[in-house]
């Protein structure tokens, strides 16, 4: 890189002195900036190394081949003379791709499937899980102590597994896949429950080969037959030391694709990622699996009763919410700013100091404490002030205590923005402000606050995005709440996000899908109103 | 306005600050009936408990609010919260040192839902320890195994609290606790326990116009409504949320919310608001500092409320909730806590081996009381307790014949429609008409 860089500073030189009397500058890089170089890109490869194996031991192939890309394209950017402006803009890229985009594009994949409390894993995952889950105790059947075993001579962690059986009058078993023999007891040594602890011709495991073999053992079991010899039922282990004789009573069948309760008899087929009852009665099975949808979701999201009423009313105070927060945390904050900004003022910085505490505070905290403080019959706010507001459960007070509220939050970083910015700005202007006969209020009308804007005015569009969807201060202090007209679906202060998230995750099973879809939604609404906001900044920048 | 993670230097400092002064930080926002205040109030006591303690094996991680992650390194590995955690350690380590292996108890402070997020990238704990409510979700997510508990095992258990680790009839995990709501008595207010519901406004009335007290009763209500909180008085006659199924399951699609029951009782709520006793400013933080300055003479409450009242330094007496005279009997739900096998356990043998031969121990449920104060699951160790301990054979008592909270996942759609219903009533609104509002949303919410 520095190399390029030299050369050009060689070449605009030359331009610079046509006489042609060259200053000597080495054109050759010195060596440390290339043993520099050379170690960055190879730590930055490592590391890449690094997480490809996480991932790999994860299984996650997409993502392996997400980052051999990453991998390839730091040697291009970086290993070559080539691509100067790729040097300085890759990582910034990079960044954005993976923090923005990325979570952008897995939320509009999301919102295409069902993904959801109980749409969780795949098919054969949920039907695995509805089989093995329902596995009963074979009725009146008899439970064995157990210890596990391999025949002796074989390496424990390969070893072909028993189960070592002892039933309740003290006979014992050996049992493998091809099912229950005796044993002998000959030299078989017991403990005090009868369980086996060591016999001829066995090794048995300890807990700790035990766990290492999990996934055998997870397969294994013991097939019990009847006089027929059919299959009726199999031996399990319960952890280390006992067993039971169990049996299905869900049965998968994989070309009809139906399951069957062996015990009622009911037939359930796959029908919108569950196993519904065939005959439409009674209720699916618990266990479903994700699927794509489709269009579903936004379907949903259009058609839905309380979506569709509550949206307008939503939206307008979402808005007002947004902006007011945004002009009266930023006019506070610039006022104390402006204040603060004073020579004559001593002790300013423990002043600012205490000012910023809003801001420093968890909102977790001070929500919580301002919502107390917001009681109607037991609140600071009303017993301080002799009043008998009812904060939070009116519509309209309701509104205006988290406007209150927020107003606290938000002003110190206004306060903190403008600090910095009137620093910057020169004090002759204010000075030929004063010259021309402006007063203090048409001072900082007409001469900072233009100034100012130039400067927060990009800031204020992302505050204002951060409030439209400021999900923490509304979920702490009322919940979206209060509720009024006798239901719980629409509060008087939800913000989009607030009723998104109920709408999504507060019915019987919280679903991500629906939730991605809404996101989604408010995701265009924000881009267009920052959109027009950005375009109101680019003007504001002409006062330059 | 993004707050960095630099905030986060300052929470647990500034929390402590501020719960020092108002004594209301912990009260969670979730709308999820007894588990989340049960979880909120524990906070509580657990942050308190931490400031004296040294740090436990786990007490580093309680202070954050992250996920726990999985001990790579550990072989038994389990999530609980900060309450049994440092209880669970010893246990956990003498099973380790018994079978050779290397053992991890986690601190996760939301069990229920960072087990469910773990559970799905598969980097779960083996076993899960918490309330029985949160079992359909498990299951419908395939992430908890049954747990097959012999018949003489299963017998050793109080009928309801083994009753309540079953789902579709299988059994999911092994108790070890029980808890319900019970009335808790200012002694020094109210020496004698009320004999009825009218008798309690009537003694509490008395106290109020004396100026002994400012409230006669306090329970959390909210704005928001609470709907753990106002079943007992919702179910007095009969009524209640679901309907059961054949198989004495609870049934979602058959809610009795708007029934002729659940309207009496919806009646007796809003007879409670008339004579002061439910008041929607009153919610959970609120109700622990009235009843802690000796300002309100009864609370009812659940175990997790007796910390504060200790801390307060206030006598009590715990009672069963008071019954109405023209015959409605008050029932709460009963809670059960208990231990989950994960199906996507590292170690399933292991686990499964704890929980059948460690959690099924008199000696280990009695250790898990000292901990968490709540009536043991176990029969035995149960009548062990009570034998010397007056306060849980009181709310073994306030338990008796409480309702099993419903375990089905349509019961998420219950709460919020439900708690807003009760706290409209409270606020004046006709009990029927509102709650067969209640009812259409509940049943639209589970449709959807």
């Amino acid at each position: 890189m520095s190399e390029t860089r030299s050369s050009e500073v060689d070449a605009a030189l030359h331009n610079l002195e046509p006489t042609g009397e060259r200053l000597e500058f080495s054109s050759r890089t010195p060596l440390w900036v290339q043993v520099v170089k050379w170690g960055l890109i190879l730590l930055t490869l490592a590391v890449l190394g690094w997480m490809a194996q996480q991932v790999i031991e994860a299984g996650y192939w997409l993502m392996v081949s997400l980052i051999g890309f990453i991998a390839l394209c730091v040697i291009a950017v970086y290993a070559t003379k080539r691509a100067i402006p790729a040097k300085y803009l890759f990582p910034g890229v990079l960044l954005m791709l993976l923090l923005q985009i990325w979570p952008l594009l897995y939320t509009v994949q999301i919102s295409f499937t069902n993904f959801g409390d109980g749409h969780i894993s795949s098919k054969e995952e949920a039907v695995a899980s509805i089989v093995s889950n329902s596995v009963r105790e074979v009725e009146g059947s008899t439970r064995y102590a157990l210890n596990i075993a391999v025949p002796e001579g074989t390496d424990v962690a390969t070893g072909d597994l028993a189960y070592l059986l002892t039933d309740a009058d003290g006979a014992y078993y050996v049992g493998t896949i091809d099912g229950l023999e005796e044993l002998p007891a000959d030299g078989v040594e017991a403990g005090p429950t009868g369980r086996i602890i060591s016999a001829p011709g066995w090794t048995t495991l300890t807990p700790q080969e035990v766990n290492d073999r999990s996934d055998d053992l997870a397969d294994f079991g013991v097939p019990v037959f009847d006089d027929a010899g059919e299959q009726t039922a199999g031996i399990r282990q319960v952890g280390l030391s006992e067993a039971f004789i169990g049996t299905p009573t869900r049965v998968y069948d994989e070309e009809a694709d139906t399951i069957t309760d062996t015990v009622t008899g009911t037939v359930y087929v796959a029908e919108d990622a569950n196993f519904v009852p065939e005959n439409g009665e009674g209720a699916a099975l618990p266990q479903g699996w994700r699927e794509f949808v489709g269009f579903e979701n936004y379907t949903n999201a259009f058609t839905n009763a309380t979506l569709r009423e509550g949206l307008t009313k939503v939206f307008v105070w979402n808005v007002f919410f947004a902006a007011f927060t945004v002009v009266a945390t930023f006019l506070l904050g610039m006022a104390i700013a402006l204040l603060m900004n004073d020579e004559r003022l001593r002790g300013k910085g423990i002043y600012r100091s205490i000012l910023i505490l809003p801001y420093a505070l968890p909102i977790y905290v001070t929500a919580l404490v301002w919502a107390s403080m917001f009681n109607q019959d037991f609140g600071l706010i009303n017993n301080l002030f002799g009043l008998d507001i009812n904060w939070l459960g009116s519509a309209w007070w309701a509104r205006v205590a988290v406007l209150i509220t927020n107003l606290w939050l938000g002003f110190p970083y206004w306060f903190i923005v403008c600090t910095g910015a009137l620093q910057a700005i020169p004090s002759d202007v204010k000075e030929a402000a004063a010259i021309d006969g402006a007063g203090a209020f048409a001072t900082v009308r007409r001469v900072i606050m233009p100034l100012l804007l130039v400067a927060v005015g990009p800031l204020m569009i992302a505050s204002f995005a951060f409030n439209f969807n400021n999900f923490g201060l509304i979920w702490l202090l009322t919940e979206g709440g209060p509720f009024v007209g006798g239901q719980s679906s629409i509060g008087s202060t939800d913000l989009l996000i607030t009723l998104a998230y109920r709408l999504a995750l507060g019915g019987a099973a919280p679903n991500f899908g629906f939730a991605s879809a809404i996101s989604v939604i408010i995701f265009f609404m924000v881009a267009v109103i920052s959109y027009f906001g950005f375009t109101r900044t680019a003007a504001l920048e002409d006062v330059n | 306005m993004k707050r960095t993670t630099g905030a986060v230097a300052i929470t647990s400092a500034a929390a402590l600050l501020l719960s020092a002064c108002g004594g209301d930080s912990g009260e969670e926002t979730a709308d999820q009936g007894s588990s989340a205040e049960e979880t909120a109030a524990e906070d509580d006591a657990a942050a308190e408990d931490e400031e004296a303690a040294d740090e436990e094996a786990a007490g580093d991680e309680a202070a954050s609010t992250e996920a726990p992650v999985r001990d790579e390194n550990a072989e038994l590995v389990i999530w609980s919260d900060d309450v049994r955690a440092p209880i669970l350690t010893e246990w956990a380590e003498q099973f380790g040192e018994e079978y050779g292996i290397t053992t991890q108890v986690q601190v996760a402070t939301d069990v229920r839902q960072q087990f469910k997020d773990a559970a799905n990238v598969d980097q779960g704990p083996d076993i899960v320890v918490g309330a029985h409510d949160w079992l359909g979700e498990f299951v419908q997510n395939g992430i908890v195994e049954p747990v097959q508990m012999s018949s003489d095992t299963q017998a050793l258990f109080t009928e309801d609290s083994l009753e309540a680790t079953k789902y579709d009839g299988q059994i999911y995990g092994v108790p070890y606790a029980t808890e319900s709501l019970g009335l808790i008595r200012n002694t020094a207010l109210a020496p004698d326990a009320p004999a009825s519901m009218e008798d309690l406004a009537a003694t509490g009335q008395e106290l109020v116009d004396a100026g002994d007290a400012d409230q006669a009763f306090v329970t959390p209500v909210s704005n928001v409504g609470d709907a753990y909180h106002a079943y007992p008085y919702l179910s007095a006659y009969g009524g209640g949320i679901f309907g059961t199924n054949s198989d004495g399951g609870w049934d979602p699609d058959n809610v009795i919310v708007g029934s002729p029951e659940s309207i009496e009782g919806g009646e007796k709520i809003a007879w409670m608001a008339e004579e002061g006793l439910l008041n929607v400013n009153v919610d959970f933080p609120t109700m622990e500092s009235l009843f802690a300055e000796g300002r309100t003479p009864y609370m009812v409450a659940g175990p997790w409320a007796i910390p504060n009242v200790e801390g307060a330094e206030i006598d009590y007496a715990i009672d069963p909730i008071p019954d109405f005279e023209d015959g409605g009997v008050t029932v709460p739900f009963l809670g059960v806590q208990m231990f989950y096998v994960a199906s996507g356990a590292k170690n399933p043998t292991l686990a499964q081996e704890f929980v059948n031969t460690y959690v099924t121990t008199e000696d280990m449920q009695l250790a898990l009381f000292e901990a968490g104060q709540r009536p043991p699951a176990l029969q035995s160790a149960l009548d062990t307790v009570s034998a010397d301990d007056a306060d849980i054979k009181a709310w073994s008592a306030a338990g008796e014949g409480a309702s099993p909270m419903p375990n089905i996942p349509a019961m998420n759609a219950v709460w919020a429609p439900l708690g807003q219903a009760t706290s409209d009533i409270v606020g004046g609104s006709d009990p029927a008409e509102r709650l067969e509002a209640a009812q259409e949303e509940i049943v639209s919410n589970i449709g959807r």
